[in-house]
Parts: structure tokens; C-alpha cells; sequence
């Protein structure tokens, strides 16, 4: 597996502020991998994402996009391979229609105008939106928008596709299948994937979830490990999955052995009646 | 703000909608300025004919265009009166103190009454029939030439259609924060002046606040899908002239003779 990201020693600070928001934090990001960013409030993980982004400029260390180190030169290089769908599907809307909200990416690259004809029908048909092409962002439900926000994001063609808390502000139904379209769109294509988030469901889909704590990060590791952890999850800003909280209510039963996926949960639950 | 029809989009598909929004654009204006040409009741029955005429053709309903003239029709009272009261006229009808009531004045306050309703009608079908962001894709492209002499027309462009975007958002966050002040015994449009007026700072403080975070959002968010400065960019929307936008031009064209013709006969 090569590295799409490579993260060295990089602090960040706000201006005015007296900490460092990112303070000294050092990540390889392999290709197609999916990772959870996960921590409290003001840990610092929007501030990374925007660091490998280029939308802020660090204070020391690098960061290398593609084998590319982001400096002046190669920002908007590194912006091509990388989309965000972020957090307010209100506030980043820039077209008047959908078609046009799609095509603003590819309209920023100069892409001649029956190319991108094509290109756009062909991400908002990914996401499942053809039909509402003509239709104006402000008469769309949440997820929806959300959906055009990501069509946007895969017009361009991105390697990496960072997820900036983007399903924390739609109700399940919606965040489902923002999280379900981002699954099956990274096993068709190459995505790496970075997701912000403190929606459990999500960091359990991930290969790898990283734990920030004031800008530094904490833990490293597979979900499976971080939720062995049990109560100790709480420190890190998180909950505990719904299969912990069975399987603790099930330990006057039975006990399991670490952590269980929803799936590894019902069988372990198959087995034990079949033993019975 | 669902009364006030001018300004708004009805969205249909007869053949002033398909026409291209620039010609509409600049027919619009050129219209204003030939109703001015206009001097006898032949040639303002003449413009009312034809601007009838683009109204059946757009197949909008005219209580639209009739409710369009109500937000102005103390403005047009107001001048329609002050012709005919005070056009001077040595065979008066009926005098009192300053006021003179002629036959002269009341033709010209008939004339003034017509030019209102043709421009107010030509607008509004104009607004009904083209979409804000078809209206500024047309500024964009009139203003064209304006490059020449540094104007930055793609990011004034930008700035409107972005403006347009915005528009129904911040109508909705304006009641937004209107209702959660209400909840809160703010009362809006009760009593004096002074106090209508203070009750409008806890609606105009949050909305000009949400406006800098929204737009703060959005630069971010437009800069990380790539947006520079406005060179260099392609165009997704275009406008294409037909035909039919010739014809037009055309039929513009037979309209300004005849009218003139009009003119010149006594």
C-alpha cells in the first residue's frame, strides 16, 4: 500500500491563540483506506483537514498530498485530488440550481463545456439526483443536499474525500445513505476516505480511527481495538457502540470475547441458542 | 413577501420564456425608452396594443400584471394628480385657489397614467418570465465589453448569482430569528415609530452575524473546490440566440416605425 498523506511533525496555530491547535501531530494515510477522525470538540481535527487542504498554512513540519509536498506551488494541485463535503449543506452551496452546483468544480478547472455536460450527469447520477438536475438547493431536504455537496466532490475525480462532520447535521435516514453511497463508492473506485466524526456507525464502517486530544493525537488503531476499551471510550469523546452496551447487558449471561460488529454480534448470539 | 410580485420568476414555457434572457433584457429597456416617444392616443393605444400582445403571447395570467401595478399605485395617484391639477391652461373646466382642472391636463395626466402602466407591465413581464439567474447571466454577458477598461465582470457575475443563491436562505433565517425573538416578547410592528424601528436590532444583529458565518463558509468551501480568482474558469450555463431572438429583434424593429409613423400623424 503506498501513502496518499504523509503528515510530518506539523504544528499549527491559530492567530490570536494561545495553543497550538495542531500541535505536533506526524500520520501516514495509505491509499484507499478509510479513517475516522474522531475526538472532543476543539481537538483539532477540522483544523488538520484544513491543514491538508491548504486552506491554513502550518507553522512547521510538512505535509506531502500524493508525494507532492503542499507548499504555494502545489496547493491547488493538491485541492484537485482532494474534495470536502463539510458540515453545513447550506452554506456551501454556490450554484443556483443543482447542475450548477455540481459543475462549479469542474467549471474552476477550465473544463470545456460538453465534458463537463457529461461529467456532471455522471456524478449526480453516482449519488442518485439526476432527477432533480433543474431544482433549486434551497427546495432539497438535508440529505439531499448533502448528496449534491458530495456529487460536487466526485465530479472532480478526487483520490481523497474528506467528510468534515458532514452527516451531523441529518437525521438518520439521511445519514444513512450519505454513509452508505461513500461505501459503495469506495469499493468502485480508489477513494481514501477521511471522515470527522462522532457518529459511532461511521467510525465502525472505518479501517482505522484516529483519536485527537488538544491537537495531538492519542490513539491510533482499528475500531476493534479502540472499542475494547469499553468505558474508557467516554475520555475520547465518544460513546460506546450499541454492541458493547449488549454485550454488557448480556454479562451475567455470557461474556464475549472483545468487541463484536453487529454482524459478529448476531452470530455469536446464533451459536450460544445452537448450544443451548 | 408573497404579495409583492415584482421580482418574481412564474416558471412556464411559451415563447417569451424561451427567448434569449439578454434580448428580453435589453427589449425591456429599450421599450421604456421608446414610451417616451409617444406624444398622441394613437401611439399610446398603439404600445398598449403591443404590450397586450407580449402578454397573451407569454400565456401568464394578467391579475399577475394587475397586481404588479398595486405596491406603485399611490406613486402613480400621486403623479397622475399633480398633471392634472397643475398644467396651466387659459380655458379652464373648474378652478379653485392654485388648482386648474383642463381638458390639456387631464390628457397629459391620462398620457403619464399610460406610461406607468406600459413600464410597470413590460418589467413585470420581464421578472415573470426569466430567472434571476438567467438575469444575471445576461448583465454578465452586456457587461461584457467593460473588460476592456479593467471592470472585473466574472467576479461581479459571481457576486450577483451568488447574492440571487442567497436570497431565499436569508429570507429564511430571517424568520427564523424572528420567531426566536418573538418567543423570547419581542414585538415586531407594534407602536410608535421609534420603537418599530429598535425592534428591528435583535432581527438585524443575528441576520448581519449568520450573513459573515455563512459567507465565511462558503469562501472556504469555494476555495477548497478549487476557486482562484474568476480567470481561467469555464462557463457550464450559456445562452444561446436563435432564430426566434432575430424575428424579435425583427418585429422590435416593424414596432418602432410604426410607432413613429404614429408620431408624426396629427
Amino acid at each position: 500500500m503506498t501513502n496518499i498523506i504523509s503528515i510530518k511533525d506539523v504544528f499549527y496555530k491559530y492567530p490570536g491563540a494561545s495553543k497550538y491547535a495542531v500541535n505536533g501531530v506526524s500520520l501516514d494515510l495509505q491509499e484507499n483506506e478509510w479513517i475516522s477522525i474522531v475526538g472532543k470538540n476543539g481537538s483539532g481535527k477540522t483544523t488538520l483537514t484544513r491543514l491538508i487542504d491548504g486552506l491554513e498554512e502550518c507553522e512547521s513540519g510538512t505535509i506531502e498530498v500524493d508525494g507532492q509536498v503542499m507548499n504555494e506551488d502545489t496547493i491547488w494541485d493538491a485541492r484537485r485530488k482532494i474534495g470536502i463535503v463539510f458540515q453545513n449543506p447550506d452554506h456551501q452551496f454556490v450554484g443556483a440550481t443543482v447542475e450548477d452546483d455540481v459543475a462549479f468544480g469542474l467549471e474552476n478547472q477550465g473544463m470545456p463545456r460538453d465534458k463537463m455536460v457529461v461529467a456532471v450527469d455522471d456524478a449526480l447520477k453516482m449519488v442518485d439526483m439526476q432527477d432533480y438536475k433543474k431544482r433549486d438547493p434551497q427546495s432539497l431536504s438535508g440529505g439531499q443536499k448533502q448528496r449534491v455537496a458530495i456529487a460536487g466532490v466526485l465530479a472532480i475525480k478526487p483520490q481523497i474525500i474528506i467528510m468534515d462532520e458532514s452527516t451531523s447535521m441529518l437525521d438518520p435516514d439521511g445519514r444513512k445513505t450519505v454513509i452508505n453511497l461513500i461505501k459503495e463508492l469506495r469499493s468502485q473506485q480508489k477513494l481514501t476516505v477521511i471522515s470527522i466524526t462522532h457518529d459511532i456507525e461511521e467510525t465502525q464502517l472505518s479501517d482505522r480511527i484516529i483519536v485527537l486530544n488538544s491537537g495531538k493525537v492519542v490513539k491510533d488503531t482499528t475500531p476493534a481495538d479502540l472499542y475494547n476499551l469499553g468505558p474508557q471510550l467516554t475520555e475520547y469523546g465518544l460513546e460506546e457502540p450499541f454492541t458493547n452496551l449488549v454485550a454488557a447487558g448480556l454479562k451475567d449471561v455470557t461474556s464475549f470475547n472483545g468487541y463484536l460488529s453487529e454482524k459478529g454480534l448476531i452470530d455469536e448470539l446464533c451459536k450460544l441458542n445452537s448450544n443451548m | 413577501m408573497d404579495k409583492l410580485i415584482i421580482g418574481r420568476y412564474l416558471p412556464g414555457e411559451s415563447l417569451i420564456y424561451r427567448l434569449d434572457p439578454r434580448l428580453k433584457f435589453l427589449i425591456t429597456f429599450y421599450f421604456i425608452g421608446i414610451v417616451f416617444l409617444a406624444n398622441n392616443v394613437a401611439s399610446y393605444a398603439f404600445l398598449l396594443v403591443f404590450v397586450l400582445f407580449a402578454v397573451y403571447v407569454s400565456k401568464v395570467n394578467l391579475s399577475f400584471f394587475i397586481k404588479g401595478l398595486r405596491p406603485m399605485f399611490w406613486l402613480i395617484l400621486f403623479t397622475v394628480a399633480l398633471q392634472a391639477f397643475f398644467t396651466p391652461s387659459s380655458h379652464p373646466i373648474w378652478h379653485w385657489a392654485f388648482l386648474t382642472l383642463s381638458k390639456e391636463g387631464l390628457v397629459i395626466a391620462a398620457y403619464i397614467f399610460m406610461r406607468f402602466v406600459l413600464i410597470i407591465f413590460i418589467s413585470t413581464l420581464l421578472t415573470l418570465t426569466t430567472t434571476p439567474i438567467e438575469i444575471s447571466d445576461s448583465i454578465e454577458s452586456i457587461l461584457k465589453p467593460l473588460k476592456v477598461v479593467k471592470f472585473p465582470v466574472t467576479q461581479v457575475a459571481l457576486m450577483l448569482s451568488i447574492a440571487l443563491r442567497f436570497v431565499p436562505l436569508l429570507i429564511d433565517e430571517t424568520t427564523k430569528i424572528m420567531d426566536a425573538q418573538r418567543a423570547r416578547g419581542v414585538d415586531f410592528g407594534e407602536g410608535g415609530l421609534i420603537k418599530r424601528i429598535k425592534s428591528f436590532v435583535p432581527i438585524l444583529i443575528p441576520l448581519f452575524v449568520s450573513s459573515f458565518s455563512i459567507a465565511y463558509d462558503l469562501a472556504i468551501a469555494m476555495e477548497s473546490r478549487g476557486y482562484k480568482d474568476g480567470e481561467g474558469r469555464s462557463k457550464y450555463r450559456v445562452l444561446k440566440w436563435s432564430r426566434r431572438d432575430n424575428l424579435t429583434i425583427l418585429f422590435m424593429v416593424v414596432i418602432t416605425i410604426i410607432l413613429l409613423l404614429l408620431r408624426s400623424y396629427k
